[in-house]
């Protein structure tokens, strides 16, 4: 490795994930003296909506998914539940018809064209006193997220459809929270803000922190009209705008990014609600959480493939400009300086055992400051992590009330997190150039 | 927590140009930041400079001493002071992280004229008091051409940490010092590094422990006391 052609690609990385961290951030105070809501105080009548929680083998935490749901502050009769049972081989399937069960009993006014054919319409005035929205059960064979959302969507007439993994809860005011913004009828889609749900090893805790800095990417992003993944976790869509680009496709794994995508070029606006509050399951294992982002780094890689003619087009304003290159390019990035730091590490390494060997001496480290590293280069890592730190405070500020400091593991996220991304980003990348394809478990 | 967030896609040069300024002069502060603390540090060394050209003088000055006095206040530990020690860690340490080069080839020859007047002045001392110092000569070079000199440094500096006694005097080969050259051609030491000169004969290649002590078996006879030059790796 050339030291002169490696400092410059350094350099070269650093100034371009920098200059997007600048770019968010001051994005952001901008934003918070010119910004105008978007939403109308009073509003429009509250539309249907319909709530898809596609499910695979869920039994451990579809429980506490479906109650968070019902729990939902939101009229009963208008919005409805679909259980989506995606060929689990577990106690999925019984365990939700407990739900469709529990629902009728207390329901008796149901929408959607089928559910309707069942009833007296002219008595629907009395009939509308339930205490909890319709909850619908359906079974089918394995077929990937894609497939049951799609099965959901062909089975209600709603206005909005949303998702929810099945391993997610929300706040009770999440859906009022996020409904409002579907009076813009330019708006086609609209995302939450994720928090991670009772984070309880280090590895949670780190996480809890990296989706503050998720919190706010995904409101910076749909703050300058870019952004390009509408996750699971309670991201809503309006119907017909899906029905009309042709519903969900598999997307190489990430059918929300795909479908945000195709938003995207197809002119319709996502936006962002961080008020809309959903706790999400984090991997409590490495490996557990080295195959979610393998899975969701080759997705993006690939669809980015699919894609690619809106990477530096102007027509896509920010998105084509700025957001999609920096986003291909940080994952290079991150590889590369994983690699660098490995390769110097183990060639330092293999350099003392041999001293070691030779001399019988071992190293000892000086604290002379004359002897401190003071190179531009470390300047700039100390920078980079201090931006990395204020877009955390943002991240704080936009998703949580009243904070202002991003969680406690913040030391160790900045630590050592960097270290653990390089793993799935490389083996994505292979993957990605070797077709390989990923699966969700 | 802050309001919804959409916005329509454009494209927002005013702003690109802001980040890039700010991120600019981000780099423009790193590397001021960076200059000003290799200034610093090149200011340490100057004052350590001070200090040695002061001992440069006292070292000639007690070469006149020596010949009007008794060797009962000159004894072998007197000369190579500490700050002789300190200057050649840091130009160690100033040479492998780069930069400043002329600045620091200039003190490293600076360095290298007053190790050759502390071994001169050991040996008219070693001479006049009877004494038995031991001595080696360390040449070595950084140009790249040298593969073993810094496993030969290492070498020399575990033989140092071992008997403080032990003078080991490092010079980098290719510099350009008249009194260093001459040097060279009195030990006629050819440019095959690393070299070493113990006893008056010259070593080439790299010598481990065992193959020093095997050379120099007076080694055996050293006890701790005076420190020995820092070794150039």
């Amino acid at each position: 490795m050339s030291g002169g052609i490696d400092l410059w690609v350094v350099y070269g990385f650093l100034f371009i994930s920098m200059y997007f961290e600048v770019f968010l951030l001051t994005s952001f105070i901008e934003r918070r003296f010119r910004s105008k809501p978007i939403v109308s105080p009073g509003g429009n009548p509250l539309p249907k909506v319909a709530i898809v929680v596609p499910c695979f083998n869920e039994e451990k935490s579809l429980s506490s998914t479906v109650q968070s749901l019902l729990a939902l502050d939101y009229p009963a009769d208008k919005f409805e539940i679909f259980i989506v049972d995606d060929g689990s081989t577990d106690g999925t399937l019984a365990l939700a018809k407990t739900f469709e069960n529990a629902g009728r009993k207390e329901s008796r006014v149901f929408f959607g064209e089928d559910c309707l054919s069942d009833q007296d319409a002219s008595s629907a005035d009395e009939k509308n006193t339930r205490l909890f929205p319709l909850v619908r059960v359906f079974h089918k064979e394995n077929g990937g997220k894609h497939t049951a959302m799609n099965l959901a969507l062909a089975h209600t007439n709603a206005e909005l459809i949303g998702c929810l993994d099945a391993d997610s809860i929300v706040e009770p005011s999440a859906l009022r929270a996020i409904v409002p913004v579907f009076d813009n009828a330019t708006v086609a889609a609209a995302t939450p803000g994720i928090h991670v749900k009772n984070p309880s090893n280090l590895l949670q805790h780190m996480q809890h922190v990296e989706y503050r800095l998720s919190i706010f990417n995904r409101f910076m992003l749909a703050g300058l009209g870019s952004a390009f993944i509408t996750p699971g976790p309670f991201s809503f869509f309006r119907a017909q705008v899906v029905r009309d680009l042709g519903s969900w496709r598999d997307g190489h794994s990430t059918e929300d990014m795909e479908m945000a995508l195709r938003m995207q070029q197809g002119g319709f606006l996502i936006a962002n609600v961080p008020s809309a509050i959903v706790h999400t399951g984090a991997p409590k294992t490495l490996r557990g959480l080295y195959r979610q982002r393998v899975r969701w780094t080759y997705g993006w890689l690939r669809n980015a493939i699919d894609y690619k003619h809106m990477f530096g087009n102007r027509a896509y304003g920010n998105l084509g400009i700025i957001i999609l290159p920096s986003a291909i390019i940080s994952i290079f990035a991150g590889i590369y300086f994983f690699a660098r730091i490995v390769f110097y590490t183990v060639r330092e390494l293999i350099a003392m055992v041999e001293r070691i060997m030779e001399t019988g001496i071992y190293p000892h480290t000086s604290f002379d400051l004359f002897y401190f590293n003071t190179s531009a280069l470390w300047f700039l890592i100390f920078m980079s992590v201090g931006l990395v730190f204020a877009l955390l405070c943002a991240g704080t500020m936009i998703g949580t009330e009243g904070r202002r400091f991003p969680p406690k593991a913040t030391p160790l996220f900045l630590l050592f997190y960097s270290f653990l991304v390089p793993l799935w980003l490389s083996a994505a990348v292979v993957r990605a150039a070797f077709k390989t394809g990923v699966r969700w478990r | 927590m802050e309001q919804p967030a959409v916005n329509i896609r454009k494209a927002r040069w005013s702003s690109y140009l802001v980040a890039f300024l700010i991120t600019a002069l981000m780099f423009a502060t790193a590397l001021y930041a960076s200059n000003y603390f290799n200034n610093a540090r090149i200011a340490d060394i100057r004052a350590t400079q001070d200090d040695i050209s002061t001992d440069i003088l006292s070292i000639e000055t007690q070469f006149d001493l020596l010949a009007e006095h008794s060797c009962a206040n000159i004894g072998e530990n007197t000369i190579l002071p500490s700050e002789l020690v300190s200057m050649g860690n840091q130009l160690s340490y100033l040479e492998a992280q780069g930069g400043n080069a002329d600045e620091v080839a200039r003190l490293k020859r600076l360095y290298s004229l007053l190790e050759i007047k502390d071994y001169l002045l050991m040996q008219q001392i070693a001479t006049k008091c009877n004494l038995k110092p031991v001595f080696i000569l360390y040449f070595y070079s950084n140009s790249g051409t040298c593969s073993d000199c810094a496993d030969q440094g290492y070498v020399l500096t575990s033989l140092s940490q071992t008997y403080p006694q032990l003078r080991v005097y490092s010079f980098d080969y290719n510099l350009g010092v008249g009194a260093l050259q001459t040097l060279i051609s009195i030990d006629n030491v050819q440019n095959n590094l690393p070299a070493l000169v113990i006893n008056g004969k010259v070593y080439y290649g790299l010598k481990n422990v065992n193959d020093i002590q095997k050379i120099l078996p007076q080694l055996k006879t050293l006890q701790k006391a005076a420190s020995s030059t820092p070794v150039k790796k």
